[in-house]
């Protein structure tokens, strides 16, 4: 997918009457007309959203055969089934905007296309299911909660569910957050350790703080966007801020604390260098989990074509 | 959970039932461990999504077996599950070997699924409570998976080169799925006791009569009904099963005491 946006010159009425319209709160159904520029924009954020379930399953899916409970084993096979699930629903959804499954899937595998920042980072211990489960996923939910709201129908509808899935996950992580925390002084240890190698990668998370760019004005205007990047950091912080807390565990950032009178938590600023490298795929395992894909994606090539012909065959009457 | 051996006085018919009961845990154990690796890397979306929940199923009905047997020993499913020497455990070698390709996994399941239908009909006919009803209820959730697997092997032996490849992983998981039927001591003794009322001589015929028309409808030769590789059934293994015991249980037994 091309990374500038379109230059359309679109029918002036058109456009303010679709602005307008967004503007009133309504939503925008498949099919229905929009500016290209709108379209660009939709298309890039499902597909990039779409790309990271498909990709966030793999570093949880390491721990499925280690994992040291039938009940852990089983619920986690579920979990990483789920968000499996939501790249279905999200490609379907980034398919009413013009692009094929199969199109976006190369792209993925050829990796060309982006994935969200803490899909690129290693998965080290146990541990780091409940920090994924728990901050990883409370983060994605501060962004798709906001955007449940969102101006493009189809997006919006499909959020509601995979939010009603992700707080269950919240819930699933938590409950392996409080048997580490709450166990041995090793599984303890193992939990901050964790703990500490994420928290800049869920820092990252919501991107850099929104310069006022007509740009970020556009997106906000048509409810693509819907809150900033450092509302949603700070939403998450009130969250989850005080988790940590709760059961006695360290911060990982010394300068982290509450301002009263700001309603807000200052921090630490993240490396953004870090975030831009790893976003172009150059995260210390963007290159290891995209050979992943690609061995599947070649081994598997001769049954999309037996799928592929077996449905040709189905559409031509050849088989009852 | 009720105790699936109360019922039986002998010592001896009671030891036979836990080999038979820890067979179909195992087996259960195994390979719900081998489909869900296939989680996140299914050749689509859809069947990813469907071999995971394939994967739950059968992990969830190997701990149903385990509560059986614990609820006697007095010990805890996890325990078992993950608790116990290579030698210890008693599945057949079709369900530890590796996935080697999605042919091979789609073969293993259509030919596990139709022996798991043909053993859970037989433990439900036995009417040997609590067992029947639990085997009862779980052929509800097999006769899905039946299907998904018939379904795929239909459409990759369609395929230009598909038959080949799905004869080649039949011809390498015949030998291990008549190893399923390996019978031991333990067969004979249920059966003299009448707690089962068949033998797994008898449920292998019934298991080739339900596989033979499903593989040669796809054009797939049936391989020679000799050379089972026996030994699962004894706690004897291939070279696949002590990596796969390793990873299994590697969190678990860094500290076996702790709360996970």
């Amino acid at each position: 997918m091309p990374e500038t946006t379109p230059v359309v010159a679109e029918d002036p009425e058109a456009l303010a009457d679709f602005t307008a319209r967004v503007r009133a709160g309504e939503q925008i159904e498949a099919g229905e007309w929009m500016p290209e520029e709108y379209r660009f924009e939709a298309l890039r954020l499902i597909n990039m959203h779409a790309n990271s379930e498909i990709m966030g399953a793999l570093p949880e899916r390491e721990w499925i055969p280690r994992a040291p409970s039938l009940a852990r084993k089983m619920a986690l096979t579920a979990k990483v089934q789920d968000e499996v699930g939501h790249g279905m629903l999200l490609y379907r959804v980034a398919e009413t905007l013009g692009r094929s499954r199969d199109e976006m899937i190369a792209e993925l595998v050829a990796g060309r296309a982006r994935f969200h920042n803490v899909f690129h980072y290693p998965a080290e211990t146990w541990a780091d299911v409940a920090i994924i489960q728990v901050f990883v996923d409370g983060a994605a939910m501060q962004t798709q909660g906001a955007l449940r709201s969102c101006s493009y129908a189809p997006y919006s509808r499909v959020l509601k569910r995979i939010c009603y899935e992700e707080d269950f996950h919240i819930q699933l992580g938590l409950d392996v957050w409080r048997a580490l925390a709450e166990g041995t002084p090793r599984q303890r240890a193992m939990l901050q350790d964790a703990l500490c190698r994420w928290w800049t990668p869920i820092m990252h998370f919501f991107g850099m703080p929104d310069r006022v760019s007509p740009h970020t004005e556009k997106m906000l205007a048509w409810r693509i966007k819907v809150k900033s990047n450092e509302e949603l950091r700070q939403q998450f912080l009130r969250k989850f801020v005080p988790i940590i807390l709760e059961y006695g565990l360290d911060v990982p950032d010394p300068n982290l604390r509450w301002v009263e009178d700001e309603q807000r938590y200052v921090y630490t600023e993240p490396d953004w260098e870090e975030l831009r490298r790893v976003g172009r795929n150059g995260g210390p395992k963007s290159a290891e989990r995209l050979a992943l894909r690609q061995r599947f994606h070649a081994q598997h090539a001769w049954v999309r074509e037996a799928m592929s012909r077996w449905r040709a065959a189905r559409a031509d009457g050849a088989v009852a | 959970m009720p105790d699936a051996r109360a019922a039986i006085a002998d010592p001896a018919v009671r030891a036979a039932y836990r080999e038979w009961l820890l067979r179909i845990a195992d087996d259960e154990l195994v390979i719900g461990h081998r489909h869900s690796e296939w989680t996140g890397f299914g050749p689509d979306i859809e069947s990813d999504v469907a071999m995971s929940s394939i994967a739950q199923e059968e992990l969830g009905h190997g701990r149903a077996w385990y509560e059986q047997i614990a609820a006697d020993d007095g010990g805890d499913v996890d325990r078992l599950a993950f608790g116990r020497a290579p030698r210890e455990y008693r599945h057949a070698a079709l369900l530890e070997q590796e996935n080697d390709g999605w042919e091979y996994s789609i073969v293993r399941l259509v030919l596990y699924e139709a022996f798991e239908v043909a053993r859970l009909r037989l433990v439900a006919a036995s009417g040997h409570e609590p067992a029947a009803g639990l085997a009862q209820t779980l052929s509800r959730e097999e006769r899905y998976h039946g299907l998904f697997a018939d379904t795929w092997l239909t459409r990759l032996a369609g395929a230009p080169d598909g038959l080949e490849r799905v004869q080649a992983a039949l011809d390498r998981a015949w030998p291990d799925a008549l190893g399923l039927f390996e019978s031991t001591a333990a067969d004979d003794v249920l059966r003299r006791a009448g707690v089962l009322p068949s033998s797994p001589g008898a449920l292998r015929e019934t298991w080739v009569d339900t596989v033979r028309p499903v593989l040669e409808q796809c054009g797939l030769a049936v391989p020679p009904s000799a050379g089972a590789r026996e030994g699962g059934r004894r706690g004897v293994h291939t070279a696949a099963f002590e990596p796969l015991l390793v990873q299994l249980t590697e969190v678990w037994k860094s500290d076996p005491e702790a709360r996970w």
